[in-house]
């Protein structure tokens, strides 16, 4: 039998009201980028940003387009770049041996744990010393570095899932270990790769802190840092309906990506919670 | 030069023993210049006296007994605690009861899937986007939220200055809606395993709602609660960005943490020794709630031998 309606509508009014905020949120973000409040009828004024640059209380922020641009290849390749190295590092740290790989691990665990932000004034000397600050280099080695134990962790996890059997088959059929993983791992942990590279478009397409304290020209921003340029000014009112209207410009297509690829952030065991 | 007889133990070549590292490799450098380097880079600095003027001075202890006659000190010690414990144990809560509603009440329902994605919502959208609607809801001036529907409710004339009455709980608020979906997602998964047939003979021997709860869910999510409690204590006690994106550690440093409290010292004021010593203390904090996750998940199950000899 399943639960009484009674706990059932219980159940769902909890869940509504639980939910209420966020659907506020979404309905906020819609109405305030679209209305003028003042007099409450619908207006197209705030995306006037698509068309000249941004000047709001003394802040002047460049053209939208090249940023956009550069949010979208900078989040590219940052995909790129951490599945071809975490698909490698997980399949080694599954599937081969190989001395100091209990250390390696170990780091490895202490690394996804251990937030690096805590170590992010010594990597800003490291960058001045190697002359990276203000470039993209030097952000996308930093961001690739914080994300990946993370990634090599979920890409261990699929790795550990393929059965030993295919690939004592692919190398009876003559496959060297390299050619199984190529020809037969590798596409037997395609949603693994999937999933990692979702969480690292979304990781990236987010990405400000990293900008604002690495990056100073306004026009090699993306716009996260283009959008946070605009809301921690202090002491100055906030022009919500053009953050709003950049806001949902800039969120809408990971929200419909989100809702297309939902499933994938369940089906992902983050590790560690594996022993129920 | 072949020796007759055949060697005791296989003997791998070279090339066979160095190839897991090609694999490795890049990740390892990685490591060694964005963690490693600025891990050893953090303590030297914290021994000296780096700031603006960029000549370094070695002065031993003098940044560490700093911290501790650091007057702003207790306050900020207070509210990396309040933030930390209050987030972990209000967004756990939360937590574990969106996925047990979503899992076992609403199980299989359509319902169920729309509440979790509309829960993992705050997650995904970039941080900056979602700190401008607790920026919207809590603005000081009759724009807000707030102050819009109770001053058209006529509770006060005047909008009321909502972070400087309680910036911390706004902080915690916003922190906690974006934070509970990541416990969300191991809990559901963890409930999830449970097999069907444990409810449907729990229900025959008369079980009551609240015993399949703590009897059956409950003993499931152990590790699963142990895992997010650590995991989310080292990230409250060390992130700070949406401290920084919602208040940027003020009204004053009402919602300074120690992690941001080293950020500011190190960025805004420049004094990058002392900022190093003080995020080293983060640090070993951090180290030390690391040390006791391995203790507590058995560490060697996770790592399996390879199977296949070459």
């Amino acid at each position: 039998m399943s639960p009484s309606t009674l706990k059932k509508a219980l159940v769902h009014t909890y869940m509504t009201l639980f939910t209420l905020p966020i659907i506020a949120m979404i309905v906020w973000y819609f109405l305030s980028a679209t209305m003028n409040f003042t007099t409450g009828q619908f207006t197209m004024d705030n995306f006037s940003f698509f068309k000249e640059p941004v000047e709001y209380a003394g802040v002047k922020l460049p053209l939208i387009w090249p940023i956009v641009l550069n949010t979208i290849m900078y989040s590219l390749l940052i995909v790129a770049i951490e599945v071809a190295i975490s698909v490698p590092t997980a399949y080694a740290f599954s599937r081969l041996d190989f001395k100091g790989k209990r250390a390696a691990m170990k780091f490895l665990f202490l690394m996804r744990s251990f937030p690096g932000v805590t170590l992010i004034i010594a990597t800003f000397f490291i960058l001045v010393q190697m002359h990276l600050v203000n470039t993209y280099l030097g952000v996308l080695l930093v961001a690739i570095t914080g994300s990946l134990p993370g990634r090599v962790y979920i890409m261990k996890g699929f790795f550990d899932e393929v059965p030993w059997d295919i690939e004592w088959a692919a190398m009876v059929d003559g496959c060297t270990r390299f050619t199984a993983f190529k020809k037969v791992l590798v596409p037997y942990v395609l949603p693994g790769i999937g999933a990692i590279a979702v969480f690292s478009f979304l990781g990236a397409y987010g990405e400000w802190f990293l900008f604002k304290l690495l990056i100073f020209n306004d026009d090699m921003l993306t716009l996260a840092g283009y959008l946070s340029k605009l809301i921690t000014k202090e002491n100055q009112i906030i022009n919500y309906g053009l953050i709003t209207a950049i806001g949902l410009f800039y969120t809408l297509p990971i929200v419909v990506f989100y809702i297309f690829t939902q499933k994938i952030f369940m089906k992902v065991n983050l590790g560690g919670a594996k022993q129920v | 030069m072949e020796s007759v007889v055949p060697p005791q133990r296989y003997k791998k070549p070279l090339t066979k023993k160095l190839y897991p590292y090609f694999f490795i490799m890049p990740f390892a450098i990685l490591v060694f210049i964005f963690f490693v380097l600025p891990a050893v880079a953090t303590i030297v600095m914290s021994f000296t006296d780096l700031n603006a003027s960029m000549k370094p001075k070695f002065i031993g202890l003098t940044n560490f007994t700093r911290i501790f006659n650091d007057y702003n000190l207790p306050l900020i010690l207070w509210n990396t605690a309040i933030f930390a414990i209050l987030s972990l144990l209000i967004s756990l809560l939360f937590a574990l009861i969106i996925s047990i509603a979503t899992q076992y009440f609403l199980k299989g329902k359509v319902s169920a899937v729309i509440y979790r994605v509309l829960w993992l919502i705050p997650s995904i959208i970039p941080a900056v986007v979602y700190v401008t609607f607790w920026k919207y809801v809590f603005d000081p001036t009759e724009e807000g939220f707030l102050n819009n529907i109770m001053h058209q409710l006529g509770i006060v004339s005047d909008p009321v200055s909502w972070f400087t009455k309680g910036a911390m709980a706004i902080v915690i608020l916003a922190t906690i809606v974006s934070t509970i979906s990541g416990g969300m997602i191991l809990l559901s998964a963890a409930i999830n395993s449970i097999p069907e047939d444990l409810y449907k003979a729990a229900r025959v021997d008369g079980a009551s709602e609240k015993s399949v709860i703590f009897k059956i869910i409950l003993p499931t999510l152990k590790w699963p609660l142990m895992y997010i409690t650590i995991s989310e204590l080292i990230g409250f006690v060390s992130s700070y960005f949406f401290i920084m994106l919602l208040t940027n550690g003020g009204p004053m440093r009402d919602t300074t943490t120690l992690s941001l409290y080293a950020f500011q010292q190190a960025f805004n004021l420049k004094y990058y020794g002392y900022g190093a010593a003080v995020s080293l203390i983060v640090v070993f904090i951090s180290f030390i709630l690391t040390l006791f996750f391995l203790r507590l998940f058995d560490f060697n199950q996770m790592i399996k031998p390879s199977r296949i000899e070459d």
